[in-house]
């Protein structure tokens, strides 16, 4: 295989790839800038598409993933866990650095994917022993418990994602029917309890979802006007900057949670569908990605990041179009967040490392 | 040793490229999954979109324009109604109203109603009650306080800033200067009712708008109404109003000239005030409707204003509808029915020859049944014109007797009674005309005889309006011109040009010259030596014929309300008739007595004749009673 050959083969395999990233990139900026205009909000949301995008591009040029090790990232993760640790006990999310805030739990995902992909990919057998499994569940539920009581959705919600990484990575069946067992009676066990400690606002969330025409001006109040924004985008949408709902103020969290509401609103059916097409593209990319790394942590981590994109997008939509019950994950590129943005771009950044680094296997 | 150490190698080797094999084989088969899984994840939410955003697009493109765009109505002026003497008698003012916009004070309302019941100094609990009842009712925003005056203006602008939802609006609002005296005529509009809303809101109703409920203003709603205008502005969440989205100006509605005499109506009005009755003055030259009073009456103005409850529940418990229009209502017409009779029987070839003489002793015997005139002594040898002049009944049971009812019937639809005379209102009613087969149907026993010479005196089941009444004598008057009443002669259209509306004839009747003549010289008798007497104005030809209704047989009449009903259909002119009119009192007593002095009354006012000079008015008397004994 000539050099010239395989140049041409890398650019036809991740050109879409990248283009499909540059799309959304520019669509997140320029949904940002239909909500925000000129405010600061917009300007951060530009610093961090740009920031995550040349990002994205020098962690493919300068690192190679396979030499991040096993002792980097327990360190990593070690450093995470206390300063959930803390975090949780001042009751916070965030730590504010001046005008920027930076919120630890969404390094979670990209630090949790790299440690179990490491720990799995020395596993040479089909499925993963069952020492294993116990010893992934229980990195997995520690930082998670750190962060359920400031940020219940997101552990919930990241519970799903790393369970079905877990799944994915291959469960022999007999195990994976105790864990779902286990799972369910434990389920039934806590749910009241957590239930009945649920602040107004999560429960709330619920009624919102399950008496949507009862609740309409309380609890789902939010899930209405993110319909009513959807809905009359129509096929072609209100154009730019002419959608009611976002310009009039009536969609909540139209930054963050919504900005897919605004997104279809202004841009219609249509431009709902080019993102749509889009975002499952790049997904769809992944897993190439996946099956052709040569080396098994290549494999895994890719598909972790694949399943971590995956729920995000499914738990966001599924919550403005009211198919799911409410909440606040954002939606990754359309979403105003600094700390998404930069662990969507890092996530990515392992994609394309896998993708490239492929062809320089020694 | 080495042998075994090679063996030993070979099989981990199988084995483990065994477990790659498989690894690679389950791997390839978990990322499939994970493909469908997105797959089917991404394609439900695709159809989801295109469920909200195609499917229900409309829904929800409704809900969000309900939620933030605010539309506010101009309401068009009503178009004017002049009469055909330039008196304006229905018109717009405009007038300061204050409005509160629920949605702006929602959980403040008792707090801002507090405050204006201080300002307006009405008692807090009234105010709140009438808040409440109209939200109930209506959309929008609730009309609290109509006319304001410039103290109460004043007041409000200085607080409005803690007053939200308050908003002060100069409207054209309707005004009669008339009053009572064009409340049949013009009618009258009131606040669109909720469920007239919703079924009239395609035809550019809203819900502030006032609607014609009677008369011109009924019948002509469409014309006066005009097209509101409307601005719509966007408001955000908190309530805010932006820019402009759309505009459209109001249109007002098309004015209308009426073929009213205006001094003819005060004038009509006046006589009847302080009576129940009716009085229609038509045009015999192309049956323009000159009057139309009817009486008790109301102020329309009050359907604007608000009538207080005790005006309310007097006007509802009142024996003597003020609502209706007694001209357009029915009535047994009396005496003034005989020239029916004496036409059909001219026209029947009954009645062939003035030298016809019928002997009235007092009463008329048809079988063992024996049938009274007024007139007890009776009035000996009488002919067609005798017996008009004096309402002989004697004479017209006779000729009645040999008239077939259903041809009476025929010649009196002829002639337009029984049915509507195209003056096109809902309030007017048809009036009835017996018939052999209605008897038969509704009674299950035939027509007898003796009931056809109850008819030809106006008695029995006959039923007719004093606008048709009128109508009848207008086309003696005229030669048989049977024309169609109306009352909107003009309509001034917005652009600037008018629709003229032209008299329509609705038939042509014929008669023998001769019969005409007679018929005529009958009437005319009336005034002079009959039962009118009481209309005859020296040097004016009033020609007429009274009639009393029995509303009781005779025996029965005790108190007021059981009085005959007094009639007087006559035409009056200086040479040619030029003017037709009807009055009727209802429980007046004799037509001679009550209904022929208003003609003279109105007939005097019409062609300028003063009522002070009075030996003036017997020197013409004496004049033209010579004259006529030539």
């Amino acid at each position: 295989m000539t050099l010239q050959s395989n140049f041409k083969e890398i650019f036809l395999e991740n050109i879409w790839g990248f283009l499909a990233v540059f799309s959304l990139s520019f669509f997140g900026i320029l949904n940002q800038w239909v909500i925000a205009e000129n405010s600061p909000i917009f300007w951060k949301n530009l610093v961090w598409h740009l920031a995550g995008l040349s990002f994205l591009i020098g962690f493919i040029w300068l690192i190679d993933y396979r030499k991040i090790t096993l002792s980097i990232v327990w360190v990593c993760y070690i450093l995470l866990t206390l300063i959930l640790f803390i975090l949780m006990i001042f009751k916070k999310r965030w730590i504010e650095f001046g005008i920027f805030s930076f919120q630890p739990g969404e390094y979670v995902k990209p630090v949790l994917i790299l440690l179990i992909s490491l720990l799995a990919s020395k596993d040479p057998s089909p499925y993963l022993k069952f020492k294993n499994i116990l010893k992934f569940l229980i990195i997995i539920t520690i930082p998670l418990i750190l962060i359920l009581p400031t940020d219940l959705d997101y552990a919930v919600i990241m519970g799903v994602m790393f369970i079905s990484f877990i799944i994915f990575l291959g469960v022999p069946k007999r195990i994976l029917f105790l864990l779902s067992t286990v799972i369910l009676i434990v389920g039934f066990i806590v749910f009241p309890l957590i239930w009945n400690r649920l602040e107004p606002h999560q429960k709330g969330r619920i009624y919102g979802y399950l008496y949507r025409e009862k609740y309409e001006k309380t609890w789902s109040y939010q899930l209405n006007q993110a319909l009513i924004a959807i809905g009359s985008g129509g096929v072609w949408g209100h154009g730019l900057k002419k959608g009611w709902s976002t310009r009039l103020h009536y969609l909540p969290a139209k930054h963050t949670d919504l900005s897919l509401a605004v997104w279809a609103e202004t841009w219609g059916f249509i431009g709902v569908s080019i993102v749509l097409f889009l975002y499952a593209y790049l997904l769809y990319f992944g897993i190439k990605v996946s099956q052709k790394a040569k080396d098994w942590f290549g494999k895994y981590l890719c598909l972790g990041i694949i399943l971590v994109l995956f729920w995000q997008a499914f738990f966001n939509i599924g919550g403005c179009t009211g198919l799911l019950p409410m909440t606040s994950i954002p939606f990754p590129f359309l979403s105003y967040g600094g700390s998404i943005t930069i662990s969507v771009y890092f996530l990515l950044s392992l994609v394309f490392n896998v993708s490239l680094r492929r062809h320089f296997f020694k | 040793m080495k042998n075994i150490n090679f063996e030993d190698y070979l099989i981990k080797d199988f084995f483990r490229a065994k477990q790659k094999i498989l690894k690679s084989l389950f791997w390839e088969k978990r990322l499939f999954g994970v493909k469908i899984l997105i797959i089917f994840s991404f394609f439900i939410f695709w159809i989801r979109f295109f469920n909200l955003q195609v499917v229900k697009h409309s829904y929800y493109y409704k809900k969000a324009k309900e939620r933030s765009v605010v539309t506010y109505v101009i309401r068009a002026p009503r178009g004017e109604i002049i009469t055909s003497d330039g008196v304006v008698v229905a018109t717009n003012k405009a007038v300061f109203q204050l409005y509160l916009d629920p949605e702006l004070i929602k959980d403040k309302e008792d707090e801002v109603l507090y405050k204006l019941s201080k300002i307006l100094a009405e008692d807090f609990g009234n105010l709140k009650e009438r808040y409440y009842l109209a939200r109930k009712t209506f959309l929008g925003r609730v009309l609290i306080k109509r006319n304001l005056n410039w103290d109460e203006i004043a007041k409000i602008m200085v607080r409005k800033y803690y007053l939200p939802g308050v908003e002060i609006e100069v409207e054209a609002e309707r005004y009669y200067p008339y009053g009572e005296v064009y409340f049949h005529l013009v009618g009258y509009v009131s606040k669109i009712t909720w469920e007239e809303y919703k079924n009239f809101r395609g035809n550019g109703y809203f819900i502030e708008d006032y609607i014609g409920r009677a008369g011109i203003e009924k019948a002509f709603e469409n014309r006066l109404k005009g097209k509101n205008g409307a601005i719509e502005i966007e408001r955000d969440a908190y309530g805010r109003l932006g820019k402009i989205v759309s505009r459209s100006n109001p249109i007002s509605g098309e004015n209308l000239i009426l073929t009213i005499n205006h001094n003819l109506q005060m004038k009509a009005y006046e006589l009847l005030k302080d009576r129940t009755g009716a009085i229609v003055v038509l045009s015999p030259q192309d049956g323009a409707v000159l009057a139309m009073v009817s009486t008790p009456s109301i102020d329309p103005q009050k359907f604007i204003t608000g009538f207080t409850p005790e005006e309310w529940n007097e006007i509802n418990s009142k024996v003597d509808s003020p609502f209706l229009n007694r001209a357009l209502q029915p009535y047994p017409p009396g005496s003034t029915y005989k020239i029916i009779t004496a036409i059909a029987g001219l026209s029947g070839g009954i009645i062939n020859d003035l030298n016809q003489h019928i002997f009235c002793s007092g009463y008329f015997k048809y079988g063992t049944k024996i049938f009274r005139c007024w007139e007890p002594k009776g009035h000996g040898g009488v002919n067609l014109i005798k017996a008009i002049a004096f309402s002989c009944d004697t004479y017209f049971y006779t000729i009645a007797s040999k008239l077939d009812v259903d041809y009476l019937a025929k010649i009196s639809k002829e002639w337009g009674l029984g049915k509507l005379t195209g003056l096109g209102w809902e309030e007017e009613k048809p009036g009835f005309i017996p018939t052999k087969e209605w008897k038969e149907k509704n009674f299950k026993e035939p027509w007898y005889p003796g009931e056809t010479v109850i008819l030809g005196i106006g008695q029995g089941y006959l039923l007719t309006t004093p606008l048709q009444l009128a109508r009848v004598y207008m086309a003696i008057a005229n030669g048989g011109y049977l024309y169609r009443p109306y009352v909107v002669k003009s309509i001034n259209l917005v652009n600037g040009k008018n629709i003229n509306i032209d008299p329509q004839l609705e038939k042509r009747l014929y008669l023998h010259p001769k019969h005409w003549e007679w018929i005529r010289e009958g009437l005319i008798e009336v005034v002079k030596i009959g039962t009118g007497r009481a209309a005859f104005i020296p040097g004016i030809m009033v020609a007429g014929k009274t009639g009393t209704a029995q509303v009781v047989s005779l025996s029965l009449k005790k108190s007021k309300h059981l009085e005959h009903h007094a009639w007087f259909i006559s035409y009056a002119g200086r040479s040619d008739p030029e003017i037709v009119s009807a009055i009727l009192v209802e429980h007046g007593g004799h037509g001679g007595a009550v209904a022929a002095p208003l003609a003279q009354k109105l007939y005097k006012h019409y062609f300028g004749i003063s009522e002070i000079n009075v030996s003036q008015q017997e020197e013409y008397k004496e004049i033209i009673g010579n004259d006529t004994s030539e």
